[in-house]
């Protein structure tokens, strides 16, 4: 990927090269130029791209980051954390919910006063889901106590890397650092960027090792106590401690810009002006909207009017005085703000821009605040013009028509709105009496009856048509099988995955019944909410007039990793009992994000982020038994099933669907085919999963009432299959039958059968 | 350096690639911007558009070369194209794929039609319209439609150079599938040697069409239900799914069919339509009447799952989903 100039690099006093990336690979490449000690992580676009390309460098041995693939967030910035106390040098990346998760920890980090860099890859927060970008998670940010560096385009990404790094280790700093750069427009937008040509050069740079002498948790000699309970009146000593260390963040970052101006010939002051010496009207943006607006200040010069553009390079600590300078001669500016404070009556930009004209007695200056770009929305050069337009508009009048509003909005028109299309599926197609439950009188166990699932085909699907999943995804021929074995209604709620977003894309849905999404790993709680809802709402009679002939199946799907972030929520609404089905559909990764590893990617699977290369061979551990893990819940009801044996799946719905209804929680797991990221053709995925089962990877049984019993035993059958029988169907596991990966197979063929062993033992023993 | 044939205000020539995920515009954007930068030494930035759409949907990708000089700032996507790229004819169908063209725009089309015809098709008033074959050279050559996709807009950028790319092409999959190294390049090169063009000047009086911002949504703030839910339920049967195929196409065919419904099982489209009849033995049945093809996706897991010869696989031929499809029949409120 590097790519070397044969060309004069200014004035710099340090061997630069050119490089053609983004800034998602720039931050990842100065990341491993530094050679961080621990990185935490967890999938979430758009940043999920800086762990992919580190996982891609240290599988062929360009670094040797020790990269921790985390369960969620908050244990991403929680590993973070904890490796920050150790001594060493840590990084991590992260985005909108996942910035939203782990906030809590963020705080705790600049109080307790260890340093690390973190890149947040901004982009809009939920909800209604949006992963594109704007400055709304970066606003939650302004309080966590970090100082934020700002960047506008893919080479300051790296530049601010490099300068994040000594500026958090700094002894009057010692603060953790945010490195901001903008989702999509900066993190996947390649543009020719210079970097430091030797690492040695680096090192230089930001010091070899970590200045000694603070906090360390594994110094024997020196033993700490991290995180003390400090209540009144010592508290805000600490916090004044923590407030002078964050303004002397803005000199150091100064000297710091300096010394790397002098190495590089690149200088970042805390604020950049553009052709701001003798502007009238001006327009201050952050970040990659900061750069468009400079080719609209060309353009209005020509015509000439003295337009200039003000960005921030650094918003923590906010350059107070040097705003204040720059507008001192200023008629009137508009400030975009890229997210808004709602009700403060403009972004948090416009607002500190406000008091530091205040504070430094600029009583005159115009300021039109505007809320812009939100969700991703570009902003064109058009744009920019009309900013400037309510700033000139704002001169001429000499006051400000409109001080704030939003730009971009639009009210749509009335013959658009969308209106009711499909009615209601009727109860009694959906009711069909085909399906027949029974309890044993004796056992308590139950006896199902399916009929031939071409009589089945007479029920309503759950899903129109029209959903936007990859050709050959198993996701929904997974899905609406398991449905055909639910009698009556449902009310379903998705975790964020590729379910959700495939069906949900606004303004359509193809659910025909209620859907509910919340968040990525919040899901079993807020469907334990519904459920609770119902019963007390039934309980008051509130439900009466809503058409509900018998209550309602209330099923929870998740997949792409959602039993990981989940899993919490997942087994705390199991322990309380709520009367729902979770049902997971396991693809064996985040196929949502890009296709990383989850903890149900078996050993040695390719992923994005368990790569293969000369130092690594795909995943390093064995994959999540999630089964077993729900099983542990002693609820009443788990199950496995896959499409390649219908019948099988079948009667399981029908099971959880009375276990939910008459009993408790009930956990399923149905494999799954993911043509794109399992690398295999799009026809094979029944086939796959078929060959998943009979080799005794994917086993296919229930726990019910705490007794197991596997519903169908290849090893009966005579079809038990080699595990490399169904490896060899998939380029995400070609790799695993070379004769240089044989001990890896070896390993993984002994996890299988032991666990399929182990199953067989409970299969024979009731107690077990 | 290198001369760039035209350039806008800002001083780039632009180029906008319109596909369907998984037919690889993204990286033959990736690839011609590497070319373009490092192969000519322009200045250059490419991007694709990004959703969570997955493969099989529109997509967009997007390239500004410009000369070294130029500060690239612009982040917005290309919507003035001087080349257009479309990777799958059928996109025309529901994306104004020549949106922003200027007369002096080239169109490159991957279809066996003619240039009068995709004229007609693209509802083009004036502009280049150059044409490859690229879907049946990807086949015959057993590599991807972006290769001969690549070849034929490399054509279209004189100032890139193909030496360059070829070796961009040897380094990029090399590593990865170094057996597909040969069969890229051949096909790269018929791509740049069997492009044809054509181009048609705009009517005297008339103009071209005035180019519509790709950000402005249909519903707004007065029209959006509050908190963003959807009161519309099941409304993606709306969509046309039909640019998902890439070549291939179930057929069924009604007398070799048991009815056994392990297609539809295995189905992750919905395609499959049932209508219940009384069957010989005088008992209601259902049956199998077809397959909704505006759904179908051609993952061909039907073919597979089919256990008699009730579906095939075939080279999808232009009209046939048309003729062959059987709609679905939706319960609407109000029938239109």
């Amino acid at each position: 990927m590097a790519i070397d100039y044969e060309q004069e690099v200014g004035s710099a006093k340090v061997e630069q090269k050119f490089l053609y990336e983004s800034g998602n690979e720039m931050a990842a490449y100065a990341a491993h130029q530094i050679n961080y000690h621990v990185m935490g992580y967890f999938p979430i676009s758009p940043s999920t791209e800086v762990a992919q390309f580190l996982d891609t460098m240290k599988a062929s041995g360009q670094h040797d980051i020790m990269l921790v693939p985390s369960d969620g967030e908050h244990s991403s910035a929680g590993i973070c954390y904890g490796a920050s106390t150790a001594g060493g040098r840590v990084f991590n990346a992260t985005s909108a919910q996942g910035y939203m998760f782990m906030l809590e920890q963020l705080p705790v980090q600049a109080g307790t006063r260890m340093p690390m860099v973190m890149n947040l890859i901004c982009r809009s927060i939920s909800g209604p889901l949006n992963i594109h970008g704007d400055h709304s998670d970066l606003y939650f940010a302004l309080n966590t106590g970090w100082p934020i560096l700002m960047c506008r385009d893919p080479q300051s990404v790296y530049d601010m890397n490099l300068m994040a790094l000594k500026l958090a280790e700094h002894a009057k700093v010692r603060l953790p650092v945010m490195v901001a750069s903008d989702g999509y427009f900066t993190s996947h937008q390649k543009r020719r960027v210079q970097a430091f040509a030797h690492r040695e050069d680096v090192h230089k740079f930001v010091g070899e090792q970590p200045p000694a002498g603070f906090t360390d948790t594994l110094d024997r000699n020196n033993p700490v106590t991290v995180g003390p309970y400090m209540n009144e009146p010592d508290y805000i000593n600490n916090r004044y401690q923590q407030s002078v260390a964050m303004y002397n963040a803005g000199e150091v970052f100064e000297e710091i810009a300096q010394e790397f101006a002098e190495l590089t010939g690149r200088h970042y002051p805390m604020i950049e002006q553009y052709r701001m010496e003798d502007a009238d009207v001006a327009v201050f943006l952050m970040n990659s909207a900061s750069e468009i607006i400079k080719d609209v200040v060309d353009q209005l010069r020509l015509q000439g009017i003295k337009a200039g553009a003000i960005s921030p390079n650094m918003i923590r600590p906010f350059p107070q005085k040097q705003i204040a300078e720059a507008l001192k001669n200023v008629k009137a500016i508009t400030v975009g703000d890229r997210a808004d404070s709602v009700g403060g009556h403009g972004g948090n930009m416009v607002n500190e821009i406000k008091a530091a004209l205040f504070t430094y007695g600029n009583t005159t200056t115009k300021v039109i605040s505007r809320i812009y770009g939100l969700g991703g929305k570009d902003f064109y050069a058009e744009d920019g013009h009309h900013f400037f337009q309510l700033a000139i508009d704002a001169v001429v009048a000499d006051r400000v028509e409109i001080p704030f509003d939003y730009y971009g909005h639009n009210p749509g028109t009335p013959d658009k709105a969308p209106k009711r299309l499909l009615k209601p599926m009727s109860f009694e197609s959906l009711k069909t009496g085909l399906i027949t439950v029974k309890q044993n009188e004796e056992t308590g166990k139950l006896s199902v009856k399916v009929p031939p699932i071409r009589s089945l085909m007479k029920k309503p699907r759950r899903l129109s048509p029209g959903h936007g999943a990859c050709p050959g995804c198993g996701i929904f021929s997974g899905l609406e099988l398991f449905f055909k074995g639910i009698e009556g209604d449902i009310v379903a709620l998705y975790h964020t995955g590729c379910a959700m977003v495939t069906t949900t894309g606004y303004p359509y849905s193809a659910h025909k019944s209620t859907f509910i999404h919340n968040l990525f790993q919040n899901g079993a709680a807020t469907l334990s909410g519904v459920v609770e809802m119902f019963w007390e709402r039934k309980r008051r009679g509130e439900l009466d007039g809503l058409g509900l002939q018998e209550d309602f199946t209330f099923v929870m799907v998740t997949g792409d990793g959602g039993m990981d972030i989940g899993m919490g929520p997942a087994i705390g609404a199991a322990l309380r009992g709520h009367k729902m089905i979770i049902v997971e559909y396991d693809n064996e990764g985040y196929m949502n994000t890009g296709a990383q590893q989850s903890y149900s990617t078996p050993l040695g699977h390719r992923t994005s982020t368990s790569s293969i290369g000369k130092t690594q061979q795909g995943k390093v551990t064995q994959h999540k038994d999630t089964a077993q893990i729900m099983a542990a819940t002693n609820i009443p009801y788990v199950f496995t099933g896959c499409e390649a044996y219908p019948q099988d799946l079948l009667k399981k719905a029908a099971k959880a669907q009375w276990y939910a209804q008459n009993e408790g929680l009930v956990y399923g797991k149905i494999l799954i085919a993911c043509p794109l990221n399992w690398m295999s053709e799009d026809k094979d995925g029944t086939n796959i999963v078929s060959l998943a089962v009979e080799s005794c990877f994917f086993p296919l049984y229930e726990v019910e009432q705490g007794t197991t019993t596997i519903t169908y035993n290849p090893e009966e059958k005579d079809k038990r299959v080699e595990v490399a029988a169904w490896l060899k169907t998939m380029g995400k596991t070609r790799h695993l039958l070379k004769p240089e990966n044989e001990p890896a197979l070896r390993a993984f063929e002994g996890e299988v059968q032991r666990r399929w062993n182990r199953l067989k033992a409970k299969h024979e023993h009731p107690d077990l | 350096m290198v001369q760039l044939p035209i350039v806008n205000d800002l001083g780039f020539f632009e180029i906008r690639l319109e596909s369907i995920g998984g037919l690889g515009a993204n990286l033959a954007g990736k690839m011609l911007a590497e070319a373009g930068v490092v192969g000519a030494g322009l200045n250059g930035v490419s991007f694709s558009s990004y959703g969570s759409e997955k493969k099989g949907s529109a997509v967009k990708a997007h390239i500004r070369f410009c000369d070294l000089n130029t500060p690239i700032r612009d982040t917005s996507p290309v919507e003035r194209p001087h080349v257009v790229g479309v990777f799958h004819e059928a996109l025309a169908k529901t994306v104004n794929v020549t949106s922003g063209i200027h007369e002096q725009s080239t169109v490159l089309v991957n279809s066996a039609k003619t240039p009068e015809e995709l004229k007609e098709l693209l509802k083009m008033k004036a502009g280049t319209i150059a044409v490859i074959d690229a879907t049946s050279i990807a086949l015959k050559e057993k590599n991807r439609v972006n290769m001969a996709m690549l070849g034929a807009l490399f054509r279209l950028c004189p100032f890139l150079d193909t030496a360059t790319m070829k070796d961009v092409i040897e380094k990029s999959l090399g590593k990865k599938y170094p057996q597909a190294v040969e069969s890229a390049i051949t096909t790269f090169d018929r791509g740049y040697n069997e492009v044809k063009f054509m181009q048609f000047e705009l009517a005297a009086g008339d103009s071209m069409p005035e180019y519509v911002r790709s950000d402005i949504g249909v519903l707004g703030f007065d029209t959006q239900s509050i908190g963003g839910s959807i009161i519309n339920p099941g409304s993606t049967f709306l969509k046309n799914l039909s640019i998902s195929r890439s070549g291939m196409i179930p057929a069924y065919e009604n007398e070799a069919c048991i009815h056994c419904a392990q297609c539809d099982t295995v189905c992750p489209d919905q395609c499959f339509v049932w209508e219940e009849r009384i069957d010989r033995k005088g008992r209601s049945q259902m049956f199998l009447t077809g397959i909704d093809y505006q759904y179908c996706k051609g993952c061909l897991k039907c073919v597979d799952a089919c256990p008699t010869s009730a579906l095939s696989s075939q080279r999808e031929k232009e009209g046939y989903a048309d003729t062959h499809t059987v709609h679905h029949q939706f319960d609407l409120i109000t029938q239109v």
